[in-house]
């Protein structure tokens, strides 16, 4: 390679670096203002998705909505779920965008809504009789309007092995914090991993502390005191919370922060680990891994010393779907969109998507499902950082998952773990007194 | 006239150059320097979102971290992946017969998807069910069974031991190639002359092998710098466990992608730029003291 050559490679190449995240950004906002289509013959609507294995699903859902809407082409895109962000964030900012984009939720949608994207739904869509706690999923932080309906609510819960249970001489789910420790180490004589827990993957620790603790915090009130101000994450409650991890990290595998979540599913499908706290989203991996384990779920007792000793289903919703402001066709894109906040949908969701439907009063034939949306329906209560802390960077949930790492690895206490979540939310949390 | 041919035959390619990496390159730049609310650009920001990069968390804490990770990738791929590769080469150049076939094998898992080796290493070294861990304990080194990915102290070092197995092929091949220019007359003429093996490489080899290695340094800062596909797949975004696989580029796609802030793109465009100007100023500067060597030899 001579010099003159060299030079340019080393030139070119450093330029290309550089590109490949240079042209990840979207281009500028452009105003392109809806043309055509819409007039009432024949209208094609298109939905965006990033729930490529719900395809089936979504196209028996909308062949129903087509069968009562005359004209109306409901057309179902999915995309690659860890690439539809930045898919949906160019397709809106530009002109050949979807009519109905599934978007995300709490603090994860501000940035679509601040981009102008989205059309206001107020006086549109009625969720009244709703649960707050999903609406607001559906909601702007910045000026409290309606942008979305709210598809599912996700709940985290203790899933367990109920044949393993009885072998090892636990007959029930515990409904005592006592009893949930008993029946760790009966499974730990027994050498089966109580709790599959895989802190390798930090997203899913915040989960984590959800299923185990979120009592010792105090749930929905502790919800309402940070949001005003009257307390911090620094409150002696949220801080033993916290500490839950440590009281229990016996019961998790060895080596816990080495162990990936998959890894977790896999003692736990492979019926080595007795209990997995996961998402009521975590069902359908664990059936299908073995399909022959005796699954079942329990809201994990109140542990002690918890404000109030009830045991709780933290939840959210998430896989709203909302109205492109851009669309040529925003009156048929309503109507949809409607449509999606109707019990007819909800049911369909329910029974063809087998997720926990957002509309309040749909009923589930499958017997986990329903447990899973009767205890959350009894005692609600928000998965927190994601509902509320997700508004800014650093996300309340990325600090915790960063933070309970560190607790397993004994580099910081649960107090530091607290202090350093307070610190960073604080950067762009303002309480509302 | 001759201009004008010229130009008509290079406007293609500056065409193509252009459209595809002058504009966006640009416009990425431009980001950095406005205000944003999602994908809407507001006013001019000036360098707001500059001193975000040093006075704001996340990036406050993150990026000097990320930065010291990007430095020490780059440090400990040179130091074993050059010496690995510069060894391999000198031993192959002897062996005329398998050469080429040993080269091939050692090239092989630069040809895998950095995802895949990396997905496939987390297998491999998981304390559940991983084969090495299992290996190590059934040999009576319990010892060393350790949570590789799990533990900050061994994370770091398994990325980069990683990632110089994956990429060893490549100084073989390129150091292979230039050992094929030494003359070999030079050689010759030093072992008549009574010189060592390790004599020869030392004073003769070794410094006709400047240039390659220059260019091996260089080609491995910008990788070093830009790496994410590897460490993505071993920490996924957050660079876990605790951040200490955390990479440059991984900082700018959480922040880019997947923060609820709404000025990401703004703070996020200004990460890229100075990603940029490390990587373009740091081999430029590599390449200005790599061509006075060459000249200096040259005369």
């Amino acid at each position: 390679m001579t010099p003159r050559t060299l030079r340019s490679t080393l030139t070119l190449i450093a330029f290309t670096g550089v590109l490949a995240v240079g042209a990840c950004a979207p281009s500028s906002d452009t105003d392109t203002s809806g043309s055509g289509g819409g007039d009432g013959k024949e209208t094609t609507l298109t939905v965006w998705s990033w729930r490529v294995e719900d395809e089936a699903a979504y196209n028996k859902i909308f062949d129903a909505y087509e069968a009562k809407h005359e004209g109306v082409t409901v057309e179902f895109k999915p995309f690659k779920a860890t690439e539809y962000n930045k898919i949906l964030a160019t397709g809106l900012a530009g002109s050949d965008g979807p009519d109905v984009p599934q978007v995300r939720s709490y603090g994860q949608v501000e940035p679509t809504i601040a981009s102008k994207s989205l059309v206001p739904l107020d006086g549109k869509v009625d969720l009244s009789g709703w649960d707050e706690n999903v609406v607001n999923s559906a909601k702007s932080k910045a000026d409290g309007k309606l942008y979305s309906v709210p598809l599912a609510r996700q709940t985290v819960q203790m899933f367990y092995n109920k044949s393993l249970f009885k072998k090892h001489g636990i007959d029930e789910a515990p409904t005592t914090w006592a009893d949930f420790t008993a029946a760790g180490d009966k499974l730990l004589a027994g050498d089966v991993t109580p709790i599959a827990v895989g802190a390798k993957d930090d997203w899913t620790l915040p989960i984590v502390h959800e299923v185990l603790a979120a009592p010792r915090f105090g749930g929905a009130a502790f919800q309402k005191e940070v949001l005003s101000g009257q307390t911090s994450f620094t409150d002696p409650d949220f801080v033993a919370s916290i500490d839950v991890f440590t009281q229990l990290a016996k019961y998790f595998p060895k080596n816990v922060t080495g162990v990936a979540v998959t890894d977790a599913q896999t003692l736990f499908s492979a019926e080595k680990a007795a209990m997995f706290p996961g998402g009521s989203f975590d069902m359908a991996v664990l059936k299908k891994a073995n399909p022959g384990i005796d699954l079942g779920v329990f809201e994990v007792p109140a542990p002690t010393g918890s404000p109030e000793d009830k045991a709780t289903t933290p939840g959210w919703a998430d896989g709203n779907f909302a109205v492109n402001a851009k669309s040529p066709q925003r009156e048929a894109a309503l109507e949809l969109v409607k449509w999606m906040s109707t019990k007819e949908f909800g049911q369909m969701v329910a029974d063809e998507v087998k997720q926990i439907s957002a509309v309040p009063g749909v009923t589930y034939n499958d017997p986990l499902l329903r447990q899973m949306a009767d205890s959350y329906e009894k005692s609600p209560s928000p998965y927190l950082l994601l509902t509320d802390f997700r508004y800014g960077s650093p996300s309340g949930t990325d600090l915790m998952g960063k933070g309970v790492q560190q607790l397993l690895l004994g580099s910081k206490t649960a107090a530091q773990v607290a202090a350093d979540i307070d610190a960073g939310v604080k950067t762009w949390f303002k309480p509302t007194p | 006239m001759k201009t004008r041919t010229g130009l008509a035959f290079l406007a293609p390619a500056l065409i193509l150059f252009g459209v595809f990496v002058l504009y966006p390159m640009l416009t990425a730049f431009s980001y950095a320097f406005y205000e944003w609310q999602g994908t809407s650009r507001q006013g001019f920001a000036g360098l707001s979102n500059f001193s975000a990069l040093v006075n704001r968390a996340p990036f406050k804490t993150d990026l000097p971290r990320a930065l010291l990770h990007n430095v020490l990738f780059f440090l400990g791929t040179m130091l074993v992946q050059n010496t690995i590769g510069l060894t391999v080469a000198t031993l192959l150049h002897r062996r005329a017969r398998t050469r080429r076939m040993l080269q091939t094998l050692y090239a092989m898992p630069y040809l895998v998807s950095p995802i895949v080796i990396g997905y496939l290493w987390t297998l491999l070294l998981s304390p559940t069910f991983g084969p090495v861990n299992q290996l190590l304990t059934k040999i009576g080194l319990e010892q060393f069974a350790l949570p590789w990915l799990g533990d900050p102290k061994t994370a770091l070092w398994v990325v980069i031991l990683v990632s110089v197995w994956q990429w060893v092929g490549f100084p073989v091949l390129l150091y292979g190639a230039a050992l094929g220019g030494v003359p070999e007359e030079l050689t010759e003429a030093a072992r008549v002359d009574g010189a060592s093996h390790g004599q020869v490489f030392r004073r003769i080899t070794f410094p006709l092998l400047v240039p390659a290695i220059g260019t091996v340094s260089v080609l491995t800062f910008i990788f070093a710098m830009e790496a994410f596909a590897l460490p993505f797949a071993f920490g996924g975004s957050t660079g876990n466990p605790a951040g200490s696989t955390d990479f440059v580029s991984l900082l700018f796609y959480r922040s880019a992608f997947d923060s609820g802030a709404v000025d990401a793109i703004g703070t996020s465009s200004a990460l890229a730029t100075v990603l940029f100007l490390i990587i373009f100023g740091g081999a430029m500067a590599a390449t200005k003291v790599l061509r006075r060597h060459e000249r200096r030899m040259a005369s």
